[in-house]
């Protein structure tokens, strides 16, 4: 039996604050931006206008059918081509993950947006309201309540997504893992220690979100 | 600054990429393996609420969920080997952790299918002098899946996509390959951009026969 030895992380705590940090930022990020993405190609998938779905189902269907993996190396090889910025892990890896998870949050937005009955369209149509105003005040609120299980499964998916920026060299915990792993020849603890990290994450993000849940039914 | 796409270094080494498809196919055709019974056991487990075992199962289920495929390939390929003292080749290491966590995922979906099947059903094959086993075998299970089969399709391209991770401890599959080949050629952008096509056209078409499947049996139901 091998003998577990956790005390390096103590030493080293910096490198995994580091990567505590890096993990954070790119979830942060990602998270706002696949937010946003999502509520765009959300609404036009359930607009009236022909074009505009069919842009954005274009858009879902082409970016949820390809690994997250392939679109980090793709974005982190392309960006500097199309923008002639040097290359940058960060980037590439937010607006890589940020795409991806759009497409799923579009989904999510588009089923919260056909949940709400015609008969709000009208109402609103019949007060005055023009599309925008329509969706901002009468259709997106409840909406988004109902949405709220789905939108944070999602939001945890974002957290686990980050770890694949480790591939092109972002600082994140499982690349700041790995550097323990190598530097401390202690791959069993470095890499338990990240799964324990992550996971622990998870699951005050996911007792945060069964929190606002209760709260929010009892509003209904 | 003016970019010229040339994408004919990547067709002349398409096969290259193609045995690394094959490679992707094997990894989650054995992923495959090792998810879909130990799922279906893990759900019966569940359901069962046998003490200590249905427990076991439910935190088994909760703890793969919740780990990043990634973190999981990384920990089977270099923290197990340390632990039972015994080296795992990249295929065996992703092929573990893959499958065990998509069993994690297969159990909830088995799960889903074995409680929406009526109570009457149950009655049924009591009142037919049928014990639990055979009753969940011949009566349950046989609805239970037909009803979650879309919904199998889509975690089966699911597992396929995830699979690509294994690229980060250099299996020898499709994005690996495409990683080589990129390196050799100078050719990043053109090979990426190739090989997520071959992604997308896969799984479009699986997932649009899962969708089908879901229209035809939603009709025979």
């Amino acid at each position: 039996m091998s003998q577990w030895n956790f005390s390096f992380l103590l030493r080293r705590w910096h490198v995994v604050l580091d990567g505590l940090y890096g993990t954070l930022a790119l979830a942060a990020v990602t998270l706002a931006a696949s937010l946003a993405i999502g509520l765009v190609a959300g609404m036009m998938r359930s607009s009236r206008s022909a074009p505009l779905r069919a842009a954005a189902t274009a858009y879902v269907e082409f970016f949820r059918n390809i690994p997250a993996l392939v679109q980090v190396f793709w974005f982190f090889y392309v960006l500097p081509i199309l923008t002639g910025i040097q290359e940058n892990a960060f980037v590439s890896a937010a607006a890589a993950l940020s795409f991806y998870s759009g497409a799923f949050f579009a989904e999510i937005y588009r089923s919260g947006i056909q949940s709400i009955e015609r008969g709000q369209w009208e109402a609103s149509k019949a007060l005055g309201f023009r599309y925008l105003r329509t969706m901002r005040y009468i259709v997106l609120p409840p909406a988004i309540k109902r949405m709220v299980p789905a939108l944070t499964n999602q939001a945890i998916e974002v957290v686990k997504l980050t770890t694949v920026a480790s591939t092109i060299a972002y600082h994140e915990l499982l690349y700041q893992g790995q550097l323990l792993s190598q530097t401390e020849f202690r791959p069993l603890e470095s890499y338990t220690a990240v799964a324990a990290i992550l996971i622990g994450m998870l699951v005050l993000l996911s007792w945060g979100s069964t929190r606002l849940e209760r709260r929010l039914a009892r509003t209904e | 600054m003016q970019y010229q796409w040339d994408f004919s270094v990547v067709f002349r080494h398409f096969d290259f990429l193609l045995q690394g498809a094959v490679g992707t196919i094997e990894l989650t055709g054995v992923a495959l393996a090792i998810a879909m019974p130990w799922g279906l056991v893990l759900a019966i487990l569940r359901i069962l609420r046998i003490p200590v075992l249905s427990q076991l199962a439910v935190a088994y289920i909760d703890l793969f969920r919740a780990s990043a495929s990634l973190v999981l390939i990384f920990w089977f390929f270099f923290a197990f080997p340390v632990l039972i003292h015994v080296d795992l080749g990249p295929f065996s290491a992703a092929a573990l952790a893959l499958g065990l966590q998509a069993a994690a995922y297969f159990a909830e979906v088995y799960r889903s299918g074995i409680q929406s099947i009526g109570r009457g059903q149950w009655d049924a094959a009591r009142a037919l002098g049928m014990r639990y086993s055979p009753a969940m075998l011949h009566v349950i299970l046989p609805q239970a899946i037909r009803r979650v089969v879309p919904v199998i399709f889509l975690r089966i391209v699911d597992l396929l996509k995830t699979t690509s991770l294994a690229a980060a401890i250099s299996f020898d599959e499709l994005v690996h390959h495409a990683q080589r080949l990129a390196s050799d050629t100078f050719r990043p952008v053109e090979t990426f951009t190739v090989v997520a096509l071959m992604f997308f056209v896969t799984i479009f078409t699986f997932s649009q026969l899962a969708r089908w499947l879901e229209r035809r049996l939603a009709r025979s139901d």
